[in-house]
């Protein structure tokens, strides 16, 4: 530990003040945005935003489609975790590279493979026709399910890697040890797993959240104007409307969203070290 | 018995879902018709071709090569210093100066983009290509002062106070020992940073205009008006990048000790 401040400080200083320049003090004006009213301060631009109806649809869209997209990783998250963990090592490598592998695909292309599957002429629709299961293909772009598969696609990675570790922190016999005891499955995993792997769950269930919160690429090309979540409505906001202040009110729902789900790890994250 | 038949269907299952959508993309990008279907209508490579004759890509190519090249070398610029800094040194304000520095992890990039765009590009007159400089920088700094923090982590501070000791001066100390030292994280910051930048659409989605444009961008605009395999295949080629520059450093440098 060295002990000179001034030092310190002045190799510090450079990134510190280029991160307030370029993105702290851009971005708190732009959230100053929403508490300005005709006369200095105010609460007008919160409340006309949530005065509108589709305003209001599309922020509990967005919360619904992100603790959707949270649980049903959770649920395949599980399933597909104790798999992996049960596997001979060589394989487990080998399965823990292919579900890190879309981490490193553009999101811009692991989204656009799903217009090829989902399309009106795309396989699905072929596949559904083929079999006579249908006539007319069924509309599944633009749709809010088109949606959460997209996300629930982009996301599900961290949630699986997430608790593979909380998997392989747990002790090997608690599982062995409950069903020799004649517990069932269900209750082996809500009386032994799911306590014993709470924080990976937190963990993955915090990054697949907010990772849903503020996708943009996904709900844009798979939902369009049809099914705006609140990135798309700020985007749409600025470009079509011109209007900031809705888009001060939305960036502060995303920022206080966000943070609080970081400052849940952080916590959860002193706590394990303690 | 039972378990193992258990095992391969619900891996099978996920992977199909996780892996098949980009083994959908490359089928798509290597049919001859004429719009994006699968099956693909029979086998060319016309699509993988005509992606390199497409003057827009080729130039949102270079400018998305540029930024995460350069961006994140000037992340790395501030963030080594500022991580030796965290890491070395008693300072005042040590917990205000780590969240400043990786803030931009916790602010949606499309907010990023918009505050650059309304308050340095139109009433500074910054020009656009700048503030995307600026805006891939401060997105990449987070990254290199974990992952650079990480490895310094890793380093007895012994071995810079006994070569000060020894007579050497403090900078020289950390160019002759500490420097080689922690080289491994600093490339693995760096492709870590890469590869962040060059896939980033939110932060560059108000910044690009008319004349600059990142390829992830190009790519969102190009899709909109044409229904062809180029976008496939031009997705196939890049994740290929993506996956050989990972590989390649996994392999030879075991990056994911540092991430």
């Amino acid at each position: 530990m060295f002990q000179n401040r001034r030092e310190g400080l002045a190799l510090a200083l450079p990134a510190a003040v280029f991160a307030c320049v370029v993105f702290l003090v851009p971005v708190a004006i732009l959230l100053s945005e929403g508490f300005r009213g005709a006369a200095g301060f105010s609460l007008t631009p919160y409340v006309e935003f949530f005065s509108s109806p589709l305003n209001r649809a599309v922020f509990l869209r967005t919360l619904k489609l992100g603790a959707l997209v949270t649980l049903v990783a959770a649920v395949i998250g599980y399933a597909a975790a104790y798999a992996i963990v049960n596997l001979s090592p060589a394989n487990r490598g080998r399965v823990f590279g292919l579900v890190v592998l879309p981490l490193m695909i553009s999101p811009v292309a692991r989204t656009y493979a799903w217009l090829v599957i989902l399309g009106r002429t795309g396989f699905v629709n072929q596949a559904l026709t083929l079999v006579g299961l249908t006539d007319e293909p069924i509309r599944f772009l633009f749709t809010e399910t088109a949606v959460f598969i997209g996300l629930l696609q982009l996301f599900l990675p961290l949630m699986i890697i997430s608790l593979i570790s909380a998997l392989e922190n747990m002790p090997r016999d608690a599982v062995p040890a409950a069903r020799v005891l004649g517990a069932s499955w269900l209750q082996v995993f809500t009386r032994v797993i799911l306590p014993l792997t709470k924080e990976g769950l937190v963990i993955g269930g915090t990054l697949v959240f907010t990772g849903s919160l503020t996708a943009y690429i996904t709900p844009a090309i798979l939902g369009g104007s049809k099914v705006l979540m609140l990135e798309t409505l700020l985007y749409q906001r600025v470009t079509v409307a011109n209007d900031f202040a809705s888009a001060a009110v939305i960036a502060m729902i995303l920022i206080v969203m966000s943070f609080s789900a970081n400052l849940l790890l952080k916590r959860l994250a002193r706590a394990r070290g303690r | 018995m039972k378990r193992n038949l258990s095992t391969v269907l619900v891996l099978g299952l996920v992977l199909a879902f996780l892996i098949g959508p980009f083994l959908i993309i490359i089928a798509a990008s290597l049919s001859a018709g004429n719009s994006l279907a699968f099956p693909p209508q029979g086998l060319s490579l016309k699509w993988v071709a005509k992606v390199f004759t497409v003057e827009s890509f080729r130039e949102s190519f270079a400018t998305s090569m540029f930024l995460a090249i350069f961006g994140t070398l000037a992340a790395l610029a501030l963030g080594v210093p500022a991580a030796y800094a965290l890491n070395r040194y008693r300072l005042p304000f040590s917990e205000t100066v780590r969240t400043v520095v990786s803030a931009p992890i916790i602010v949606p990039g499309i907010i990023v983009g918009l505050a650059l765009l309304r308050y340095l590009v139109i009433p500074a007159g910054v020009p656009v290509m700048l503030a995307l400089f600026c805006a891939h920088t401060a997105l990449v700094l987070p990254y290199a002062v974990r992952v650079v923090s990480a490895s310094l982590g890793n380093l007895r501070s012994d071995i810079e106070e006994a070569a000060v000791l020894l007579g050497c001066t403090r900078s020289g100390a950390f160019f002759r020992v500490v420097l080689p030292n922690i080289r491994g994280g600093i490339l693995a910051a760096f492709i870590l940073g890469f590869v962040t930048s060059f896939n980033q659409v939110p932060v560059s989605l108000f910044l690009s205009g008319p004349g600059v444009r990142t390829l992830p961008i190009d790519m969102l605009g190009y899709m909109e008006i044409n229904y062809d395999p180029s976008v496939a295949a031009l997705s196939a080629l890049l994740a290929f990048m993506s996956i050989g520059i990972v590989f390649l450093a996994e392999r030879f440098l075991g990056f994911s000790r540092y991430v």
